[in-house]
């Protein structure tokens, strides 16, 4: 099949940006890397880009594709090519642009070091042999541990486009790697240094992260859970951190979001006074309730239950940031849909019992 | 000469990082060069697991692992380096749980471990089928935290010798562009394997043989080069790896016929026998017509989702995005594939090279622990037990050795040599050449090799040697240049296949990965159990032999 793209390159000699349109020759299976191959052997070998290993767990060809990034390894051009779409592909976003499609990483791993990224057992002598810790205990960081470092994530981040010094999703998933991690007794540390100025609470909850993750890491999810865990380890001086108390206290005690006391809650009074003229525009408008007396939702007793059950089920920490679940080890049977199953009609071959063995193995 | 160390890894993947800690902790100054970021190196690409027997499914001990080892390596594996191997393997692992490896656990909350191909026990401690990736995270953290020296994206293309002694690096800085000459005490090579020889290949296109061709440029002896293991499982068209843990946790392969049709190859292991053996039974499938399209199928299905969603998930999100095909419902199409150089750089058990200051550790090596064929597992326990001694060993040496010289007129050699093939305007593109020696050499230096085959490339290799001196790289700039890099890889690898020829040729019998059923189908102890070691001379290999360490192991006939 032909597959036309464009690509933005860079000379960082020239400086100088151009939209180049290739056209190329390729076989239906080829993935968008697979056509950059392609473009640099035979139309043009200065076309820059990094690659390796083409099977999703390099983390090396992290670039954008119509603004958003992607794996070129993993992106399969077939249906691209049929809808007659032609491509955009530029470097990823939030790191300065070396060459074409080649950003520079050190920013990327400047975060990721600052998050002290290695296991710290404290005093804990696991002995001769290896730490005893139980599969479920694992499991808390699975989905962190599947990060390729691909910067996919980074280059999405909207925090970071307007603080180039917040932390960011990688940074962040790393940290909750450890912070999860049954093994590891910096826990607490962890959790005062990643709450601090361009920390958890500078997250604006974008999901883009999350969206753009080409390994099913849910960064977002783990900014969560290390939020979570920061105020169950009473890590709240931060003003994020003092906004999610609010909500979490508004909604057991009246089932609603009490917004009166919302910024005095999260600035803290004096800071507070200084908003009192917006605040009376707004309540002049009926935007904001009267405080008093508080407005108590009809059903609060719900929010109540709700509160203890989360309290009773210790689900007040990073266990209970369940909002968004797109770990690969969970991804939707989207065959089962459609009444597919496994030795279900034309699927081939059926396995034959081997002789002596009873017709056992299919079902 | 841009900097100074006592001990230079070349390379950072697992066994590059693991001898680069270890030579740190001996406190020495230690910095690693690598052509792409450390955790990108395909090392992480690993996926079924790392052998040691710790016995948390089974009773198991050491001497089980060096026989399943030796047996394995159809008697070519040096019985010395794979008892070291197999004694210090269980610490090696306790090591890196430690360190924070986030293996997969047993109901005892102790690391798990499955069964694999042509093991006795259960011995391949795993994390999901991600293991390499987990290994390679867990080194590079130690590394952040020892906060060693890393030239990130420099290519290292030539070796600095000066009297008799490995002294450094010449290498080319991809980010800012330019010959950088690194002084060092002791050099590591840690530059993995060759697998872009041939088409379909699990390999990376970072694995191109650097360090191999580098050492034999520089006088040191290739051993076992004909040794190239092909891995039953691999996805067409390109060789993307599904792993043995799929065999491990009970799969099938079936042939067209529906027939699980290891019973006629392997009739006690079934798809549990050692690698070459499956590949050729493909192979053979394949060649007689019983396949499907080029593949057999790999069949998962009965495991359970449950099952595959826990332990094989990154095989399913491989087979959903290479192959199209979900393995919960559907067989997985499969073929033999490029995997493994068993041979390699000649090193003794400390991963001392012939020329003094030059240690090898990991693919790059062949010390022999894998000797004809590697047990699938065994791969990430070398990285980490012979990196480890290379460290320990480069950084001891290093540290009662002083003086480093790199004249500067070796440096000028070399930006001469660069300049000539920048300079040139008029000829061929390199990517033909390439494309040819990998399709030539998945056909003729395969799976099963002919005589006639084999000579048949060794000319064409020439001749693409030959076409290969007239390259031409588009790009003559200085940032990211990779047409220059690949460009000299691709002459790594063309010395590289015709010291594979050479040694294939030699060996006149079918033993391990070399499989030459149509003239010498049999093992012949008396006259190959020797390793074929070749060096380079007069710009052509020149081959040789080595006697093979046995120490408690006597050759018996190997079936599965």
């Amino acid at each position: 099949m032909r597959v036309p793209l464009k690509i933005w390159r860079y000379d960082p000699v020239a400086g100088q940006k151009k939209l180049v349109e290739y056209e190329v020759d390729a076989p239906e299976w080829v993935t968008l890397l697979d056509v950059l191959d392609l473009i640099k052997d035979k139309v043009d070998g200065t076309l820059a880009y990094r690659k390796s290993c083409r099977m999703m767990i390099c983390g090396s060809c992290g670039m954008r594709m119509d603004g958003a990034a992607v794996l070129a390894c993993k992106t399969r051009m077939y249906d691209i090519v049929q809808s007659g779409h032609v491509p955009v592909i530029s470097a990823m976003g939030n790191l300065p642009v070396v060459k074409d499609l080649v950003v520079d990483m050190e920013p990327f791993w400047g975060k990721i070091r600052a998050v002290q990224p290695w296991l710290d057992s404290g005093y804990s002598d696991p002995g001769a042999k290896e730490h005893v810790v139980s599969q479920e205990q694992m499991d808390v960081i699975h989905k962190e541990s599947l990060c390729i470092m691909c910067g996919c994530c980074v280059s999405e981040c909207n925090s970071m486009e307007a603080d180039p010094d917040f932390l960011g999703p990688a940074a962040l998933a790393k940290g909750m790697r450890f912070v999860g991690d049954a093994r590891d007794k910096a826990d607490v540390e962890r959790l005062q240094s990643y709450s601090e100025e361009h920390g958890i609470w500078d997250c604006t909850r974008c999901y883009f992260c999350q969206e753009r993750c080409p390994k099913g890491v849910d960064p977002r999810d783990a900014i969560a859970k290390l939020g979570a865990q920061a105020m169950e380890k009473g890590i709240d001086s931060d003003m994020g951190a003092k906004h999610a108390k609010w909500f979490v206290t508004s909604a057991k005690t009246t089932g609603w979001l009490r917004e009166t006391e919302l910024v005095p809650k999260t600035q803290g009074v004096v800071s507070a006074i200084t908003e009192v003229g917006f605040a009376m525009q707004l309540f002049k408008r009926g935007k904001v309730p009267p405080p008093v007396p508080p407005h108590v939702a009809e059903n609060v007793g719900e929010a109540r239950a709700l509160y203890d059950l989360v309290k009773q089920q210790g689900r007040d920490g990073a266990a209970g940031i369940v909002q968004v679940e797109h770990a690969l080890s969970r991804v939707e049977f989207e065959h089962e849909q459609e009444g597919q199953e496994p030795y279900g009609e034309g699927s081939f071959p059926r396995p034959q019992p081997l002789p002596g063995e009873a017709e056992e193995i299919v079902e | 000469m841009e900097a100074k160390h006592d001990v230079l890894v070349v390379g950072a993947g697992c066994a590059g990082m693991r001898a680069a800690i270890e030579a740190f902790d001996a406190g020495a100054d230690v910095a690693m060069i690598s052509k792409i970021h450390p955790v990108r190196s395909h090392s992480g690409a690993a996926e079924g697991g790392i052998n040691a027997a710790l016995g948390n499914a089974s009773e198991d001990d050491p001497e089980k692992h060096a026989f399943d080892t030796v047996k394995g390596s159809d008697y070519l594996g040096d019985q010395d380096a794979i008892e070291i191997l197999c004694q210090e393997a269980p610490d090696d692992v306790y090591q890196l749980e430690h360190w924070g490896a986030v293996f997969s656990r047993t109901a005892d909350g102790r690391i798990a471990q499955r069964p694999f191909g042509a093991a006795g026990e259960p011995r391949t401690a795993y994390a999901a089928d991600i293991t390499g990736h987990v290994l390679i995270h867990v080194l590079y953290e130690q590394v952040m935290k020892r906060d060693i020296k890393t030239y990130e994206e420099f290519f290292a293309w030539k070796l600095v010798i000066d009297e008799d002694r490995c002294q450094g690096v010449i290498s080319w800085d991809l980010l800012d562009g330019g010959l950088k000459s690194i002084g060092a005490k002791t050099v590591i090579l840690a530059t993995g394997g060759a697998g872009r020889l041939y088409t379909g290949t699990t390999n990376a296109y970072a694995c191109t043989g650097d360090g191999m061709t580098m050492a034999l440029r520089a006088g040191v002896a290739l051993k076992d080069m004909e040794m190239m293991q092909f891995h039953p499982t691999t996805l067409a068209p390109t060789g993307v790896l599904i792993t043995e843990g799929c065999r491990g946790e009970g799969a099938y392969l079936l042939n067209a016929q529906s027939e699980r049709f290891l019973i006629r190859y392997a009739p006690n292991a079934m798809e549990l026998a050692s690698r070459d053996v499956i590949s050729r039974a493909e192979q053979t499938e394949i060649d007689e017509g019983r396949g499907i399209d080029g593949n057999v199928m790999l069949d998962l299905r009965h495991l359970g989702a449950e099952r595959i969603l826990e332990r094989l998930h990154g095989t399913r999100e491989l087979s959903m995005t290479f192959a199209g095909v979900d393995p919960i419902f559907e067989p997985i199409p499969v073929r033999p594939g490029a995997h493994y150089h068993m041979g390699g750089v000649d090193t003794d058990v400390w991963g001392r090279t012939s020329l003094e200051g030059l240690y090898a550790a990991g693919e790059v090596a062949c010390v022999s622990v894998h000797g004809a064929n590697r047990l699938g597992g065994n791969a990430l326990m070398e990285t980490i037990t012979y990196g480890k001694r290379a460290g320990a060993h480069a950084a001891d040496w290093a540290l009662s050795n002083t003086t480093i010289t790199v004249r500067p007129s070796v440096e000028q050699d070399a930006e001469r040599e660069l300049k000539e093939l920048l300079d040139r305007t008029d000829g061929e593109r390199p990517w033909q050449i390439r494309d040819e020696l990998a399709e030539t050499m998945h056909v003729n230096f395969g799976v099963f090799r002919r005589e006639e085959q084999m000579l048949a490339q060794g000319d064409l290799v020439q001749k693409l040697r030959e076409r290969y001196e007239r390259v031409v790289v588009d790009d003559k700039g200085d940032v990211f240049n990779t047409d220059l890099t690949q460009a000299l890889e691709l002459g790594f690898l063309l010395e590289l296949a015709e010291c594979m020829i050479v040694s294939g040729l030699a060996r006149k019998e079918s033993r391990g990965a070399h499989a030459r059923p149509y003239d010498y189908p049999d093992r012949d102890d008396e006259s190959y159990l020797k390793h074929t070691v070749v060096t380079w001379e007069d710009e052509a290999p020149r081959l040789d032999w080595k006697p093979v360490t046995m120490t408690k192991w006597e050759p018996e006939e190997r079936k599965y």
